[in-house]
């Protein structure tokens, strides 16, 4: 019985957990200019229409948004960890004299997060030109060492015999890489690139002070915009909220394991 | 140079002969490091260095107007404005941080038991983590509504009366983005807890059992100090998580009401791009710098003074 109730309340703190995203679902699909107050407004459905996600989409160029946090997302991901796990092969399997020196200059960027040099980061990307373009966010995202640091531990691991049996092959140092150390730690760059999807996915911030057209406009720093529009209804305001939301809780659900995994290995190990 | 292996010590000292294929070594691996080290000199080291530079300087939007030498900091230091936004980025990380992990740690024990339905449990309290802060803050902008938003509802029907100003009232505001903030970061921590749950060895509970341990003593003789480690991890985490604050401020306050809920972040962004004084908010920047490394050597020193 005690079990039971246990469970319940397990429960009950769950789907508190969820009202929150409930609500704004609900507040969107009812109709422009109503609120979503009373118990009867949850449970009247016969209203409910997706009239505002039509409205929001054409009005505003959120899909055009979506669509950069994505490329720039895959970008910043694929480009970093492929980064990163170079790297991570050179500290790991080659003894070479520097790396000690190395290591330390690339783990020093661990101390100091981006939020602590907007202004020289801000001049740097003005005067390479990157302003307003989706490279002046790619490119800060690949200065994350938390890759190195992560694949270094897991090359680490990779028997001393792959490596031997390789190089009597006849392996260079580059096939040993892209044959040997990339496959075996193939599930660590899985979670390692989904920690980082989501870092750059949700980056806020940045993409808020180098990007300033609609055109080029990220997700996470776009949606403030519809703030300062006082015309927008509550009801359109979480109606870009949603749209902006779902496709992350549509992928959570799908990927679930993976995401927690990944999470909790990059936040435990970094 | 030696001394500063991180790990496995490479072969005994080449002899001479090998010089040659010892510098072809170390150019060949440094190769590997290059394309790392490329982003990461230009958009890391080059802005940390160049904001050094910058905060001697009068410098706008458009570049280098004269140099002050420490004039910038003397403002910085001698303006009330400074200490009153440092004392709110840290009140929100007294306010967050022990919140956000008591509560991590509360879910993980909850998760950690043989439930129904735990894996929906387990997604809906790591769900929000996943989505964007400039979403989360539009919610609970919403749900902090006086009038209309959820919140005050549910409290009138549990018979408060009158309505409370969550965003704009200063007793409030700091509550508001601390209930925001943790429902939106709880996830994380309560994952890093389970993992660190899952790391404890079952036998000890069973030897504390056949001991006649009961739950209370289980948890503060075998859990808490098997969390040790990740709770230390977990908690500079947040702080430094914390001192970081500035979308929710950015969004759901304004840095309101009046100047309650300026931080740190918010200044230097305010400072910089609304004022366009980017030498006074480099000074302020390389302030902000010196807190974290400060805070990063407590954290070096306290983590690598227990576990060895």
């Amino acid at each position: 019985m005690r079990k039971w109730a246990f469970n319940a309340f397990a429960v009950l703190l769950a789907l508190l957990f969820i009202f929150p995203l409930a609500w704004m679902i609900l507040v969107s699909l009812k109709p422009d200019g109503t609120s979503v107050y009373s118990l009867a407004d949850w449970v009247r459905w016969s209203d409910l229409n997706t009239d505002n996600y039509v409205k929001v989409i054409r009005d505003s160029s959120i899909l055009r948004w979506t669509w950069n946090s994505l490329v720039i997302g895959v970008l910043t991901t694929v480009i970093a960890i492929a980064f990163s796990s170079l790297a991570a092969f050179a500290f790991s399997k080659l003894p070479f004299r520097t790396r000690g020196l190395f290591y330390i200059v690339i783990i020093s960027g661990l101390l100091i997060p981006t939020e602590a040099i907007l202004i020289p980061l801000y001049e740097t990307a003005l005067h390479l030109k990157l302003i307003d373009n989706i490279w002046a966010i790619v490119l800060p995202g690949l200065t994350n060492p938390i890759g190195v640091l992560l694949l270094k531990q897991f090359m680490d691991g990779v028997p001393r015999d792959y490596i031997e049996a390789a190089q009597i092959d006849g392996s260079r140092s580059f096939g040993l890489w892209w044959r040997v150390c990339l496959p075996l730690t193939k599930s660590a760059m899985v979670s390692v690139g989904i920690f980082y999807f989501i870092l750059s996915w949700n980056n806020f911030l940045w993409p808020y002070l180098s990007i300033t057209s609609a055109e080029n406009m990220v997700l996470s720093a776009g949606l403030p915009t519809f703030l300062s529009n006082n015309t927008m209804s509550l009801n359109l305001i979480m109606t870009a909220s949603a749209i902006a939301a779902i496709p992350t809780i549509v992928v959570f659900i799908l990927l679930q394991r993976h995401i927690v995994q990944g999470v909790s290995m990059s936040g435990v190990k970094g | 140079m030696d001394t500063w292996q991180p790990s496995a010590r490479p072969n005994a000292a080449p002899s001479r002969p090998k010089r040659r294929s010892v510098w072809r070594l170390e150019l060949r691996a440094i190769l590997y490091l290059i394309p790392f080290l490329v982003p990461f000199a230009a958009f890391y080291l080059w802005p940390v260095l160049n904001g050094a530079w910058m905060s001697l300087h009068v410098w706008g939007i458009q570049g280098m107007e004269k140099y002050v030498g420490f004039a910038n900091y003397r403002k910085i230091l001698d303006n009330p404005d400074f200490y009153s936004y440092l004392w709110h980025s840290f009140y929100f990380v007294l306010l967050c941080t022990p919140t956000v992990i008591v509560l991590g740690l509360v879910l993980a024990l909850i998760i950690n038991q043989n439930l129904r339905f735990r894996t929906f449990i387990r997604s809906a309290f790591f769900l929000p983590y996943v989505l964007s802060v400039s979403v989360i803050s539009f919610i609970w902008l919403h749900l902090f509504d006086p009038k209309n938003g959820p919140v005050n509802a549910l409290l009138r029907l549990f018979g408060s009366s009158g309505d409370i100003n969550w965003l704009t009232d200063r007793h409030f505001v700091w509550w508001a983005l601390t209930i925001a903030t943790d429902w939106w970061t709880v996830g994380f921590v309560m994952v890093l807890f389970l993992a660190g749950l899952q790391e404890i060895p079952p036998d000890h509970y069973e030897a504390a059992k056949i001991d006649g341990a009961g739950a209370w003593a289980r948890f503060r003789h075998i859990t808490l100090p098997g969390l040790s480690r990740v709770t230390k991890i977990q908690i500079f985490y947040q702080i430094i998580a914390s001192l970081k604050l500035f979308g929710q401020v950015q969004i759901m306050t304004g840095g309101g009401p009046g100047d309650t809920t300026n931080t740190m972040i918010r200044y230097i962004y305010v400072t910089g791009f609304k004022k366009d004084m980017f030498g006074l908010a480099s000074a302020q920047s390389i302030l902000f710098c010196v807190i974290m490394l400060m805070i990063a050597a407590i954290q070096f020193k306290i983590t690598d003074r227990k576990d060895g």
